[in-house]
């Protein structure tokens, strides 16, 4: 008994709900945890953006272009060195964010736009159209993704666009779904009632009453689609089903792997390991600019992060 | 409930129509697989080429052929694999319980263990172990489960060979009794669904954690608090059965990424499961093969999900209570 006394187990949640101390505990030390987090993770996103970007002037050549003698280890003219049959690897990687950035912004904007676009259309009409809307995305969030993704990269063909097209058609629900609750909890809205009652048709409530308030989450919506589309991509490239003209890190991991004696020569240190750590370190950036947005979006999620029953 | 077994029968339908269609579309088709003149049982001449696609009844109008396509499923024949020549059923009969074996010990592990963890770094959040707890989860999280996969499999099976490397048993095994079959088996299953597991544990954490901070902050658990009971009663029966809703919801989605997972991490391993059938199905373009292991798996899953939402009107009275 004395010990729980010494040490209260959950200093602010139970014990100090409007305790000072563990009020102010809480509040500041998150208040500056996440900005910081937001920021290493904007960092990370910027740095692969611009490898993205810049990836043809970084590179020093083609993807598929035998630049060198097989299996060097990296040296000036070869940064990462080359690979089994002679492919520059600092190309493939450079090339790869390019890859990477593409993918997240076509398919993670594809997702968000069709997301945005069906979640209003749903929360707002309500009725019939809502409840066909909603069954629709339901059917969809229950199908195994990864199956449906690998019979649908099987039948679009090893492109980008095919492949980008595949995830916006399976990751759109989820949006969907979450701007569809934002705009539920819009309706009763005065200012949006008033502009009902001026005789503003829906396409014009959506356009200019609707949609500035659900851009908040639209974009932390955009974030998680991007990862997604990220991991999906090197995966779907990791299983053999990508482009196989265009570098991916999933592909050149593969190729390592297949590389059968990978961890006796040493060749893992500048062949495996910057692709897994690329892929990593942008899933983790997307992640944490997610957990930023997250905490302005989600009033739950800020509400309890910065001190249970502190309402304003 | 009614509404449930609809919903997830309507589910199955769009699936059923999805597996159906999909497949006519791809590119190439299984007879012009054989086409090839290098190959054994290369088909060079048009009448044969003609006799076949009659006998799968390829060449029939679609609406013949889903139809067709529906009453064989109905009466659970999945057809006959094109590369293999064997029944579908047969071939998923032997590689879906592989599947099933390593899905469910992924899932049960890693929500047994990200529900503990879960409500302890809850418990003690904001503290340094909750922090480096969240900080690791998130890493799991990010991590995709190709690499969580390789990078076990080089550790423990190639550079300290304390496991064995791929497969699901030893090959050629001869059994004394069924507890050396049931050892040599959890021996090959242990890295698999530990990667699959890994992968699972981050997602599920997050949520316990957060719905647990959520349960944390509520009156009745200062009045629970106020009353005396001790701290073990406050996590677990208070905070722990509140946190279990919402987990069970996510518990359905789980199912669906669990699966998902299954098909990389099956790749690594070579494990004989259902994901590695599919990516074999998608290589030879065998139409019957590739739809009946997706309309397999997508099935399990929804069955998963039906019985996850039964059972939830169970746990929680105010679900059924408000339907």
């Amino acid at each position: 008994m004395s010990a729980a006394e010494a040490e209260p187990p959950c200093p602010s949640a139970v014990v100090g709900r409007s305790g000072r101390a563990a009020h102010r505990d809480v509040g500041t030390r998150r208040d500056r945890r996440i900005p910081v987090l937001g920021w290493v993770g904007f960092a990370l996103v910027l740095m692969f953006v611009i490898m993205g970007l810049g990836a043809s002037r970084l590179a020093g050549y083609r993807v598929i272009e035998l630049a060198g003698k097989p299996l060097r280890p990296p040296s000036l003219s070869h940064l990462l060195g080359t690979n089994l049959v002679g492919q520059d690897l600092a190309t493939q990687l450079f090339q790869g964010a390019r890859t990477s950035l593409f993918m997240a912004v076509a398919a993670g904007g594809g997702t968000v736009v069709v997301g945005v676009v069906v979640g209003m259309l749903a929360g707002w009409t309500g009725g019939p159209t809502d409840a066909v809307l909603l069954r629709v995305m339901d059917i969809f969030l229950v199908i195994p993704g990864l199956p449906l993704l690998v019979v649908l990269g099987a039948y679009v063909g090893p492109s980008m666009t095919g492949v980008a097209i595949i995830i916006i058609a399976t990751a759109w629900p989820a949006t969907a779904r979450l701007i569809r609750a934002q705009v539920l909890s819009l309706r009763p809205r005065a200012h949006l009632r008033a502009s009902v009652g001026f005789g503003a048709g829906t396409i014009q409530v959506l356009r200019r009453h609707v949609l500035p308030e659900v851009t908040l989450v639209a974009v932390a919506a955009f974030v998680a689609s991007a990862g997604w589309a990220v991991m999906i991509e090197s995966g779907l490239a990791f299983l053999g089903l990508g482009d196989p003209l265009r570098a991916s890190w999933g592909r050149t991991i593969r190729d390592a792997l297949n590389f059968h004696s990978l961890f006796f020569s040493g060749a893992w240190k500048w062949w495996l390991l910057p692709p897994v750590l690329c892929v990593a370190l942008f899933l983790l950036g997307l992640t944490f600019c997610g957990i930023a947005l997250e905490q302005r979006v989600n009033p739950r999620v800020a509400r309890h992060a910065v001190a249970p029953g502190a309402r304003p | 409930m009614v509404r449930a077994v609809a919903l997830y029968g309507l589910t199955l339908v769009v699936v059923v129509t999805i597996v159906f269609s999909l497949p006519r579309g791809m590119p190439g088709d299984p007879i012009q697989a054989r086409t090839d003149a290098a190959g054994p049982d290369a088909i060079t001449d048009e009448a044969t080429r003609a006799r076949l696609l009659a006998y799968y009844k390829l060449d029939r109008p679609l609406l013949a052929q889903y139809r067709n396509y529906l009453g064989r499923i109905v009466r659970g024949d999945l057809g006959w694999s094109i590369s293999r020549n064997e029944p579908v059923r047969d071939i998923i009969g032997q590689h879906l319980p592989w599947t099933l074996l390593l899905t469910g010990t992924a899932l049960a592990v890693s929500s047994a263990t990200s529900f503990a963890a879960g409500i302890g770094a809850a418990w003690r959040r904001g503290r340094a172990r909750d922090i480096l707890m969240v900080a690791a989860m998130t890493g799991a999280r990010v991590l995709p489960a190709y690499v969580v996969a390789t990078v076990l499999l080089l550790i423990f099976a190639v550079s300290f060979p304390v496991l064995p490397l791929a497969g699901a048993q030893t090959p050629f095994a001869d059994y004394a009794n069924p507890v050396a079959a049931m050892v040599d088996i959890g021996r090959y299953l242990i890295l698999p669904s530990t990667a699959l597991a890994l992968g699972q544990l981050g997602g599920k954490f997050l949520v316990v954690r957060n719905t647990t901070i959520s349960v944390l902050g509520q009156d009745y658990m200062l009045l629970a608090r106020a009353k005396g009971l001790s701290d073990r009663q406050l996590k677990y029966r208070h905070a722990g059965r509140n946190a279990l809703l919402p987990f069970m919801t996510m518990l359905g989605l789980h199912v669906g990424f669990a699966v998902s997972g299954a098909l990389f991490v099956e790749t690594v391993f070579g494990y004989p499961g259902m994901g590695s059938l599919v990516l074999d199905a998608v290589k030879k373009v065998d139409y019957p093969l590739l739809e009946g292991c997706f309309l397999t798996l997508a099935g399990a899953v929804l069955l998963v999900n039906l019985i996850i939402e039964l059972v939830y009107t169970r746990v929680d009275p105010r679900v059924s209570a408000s339907r």
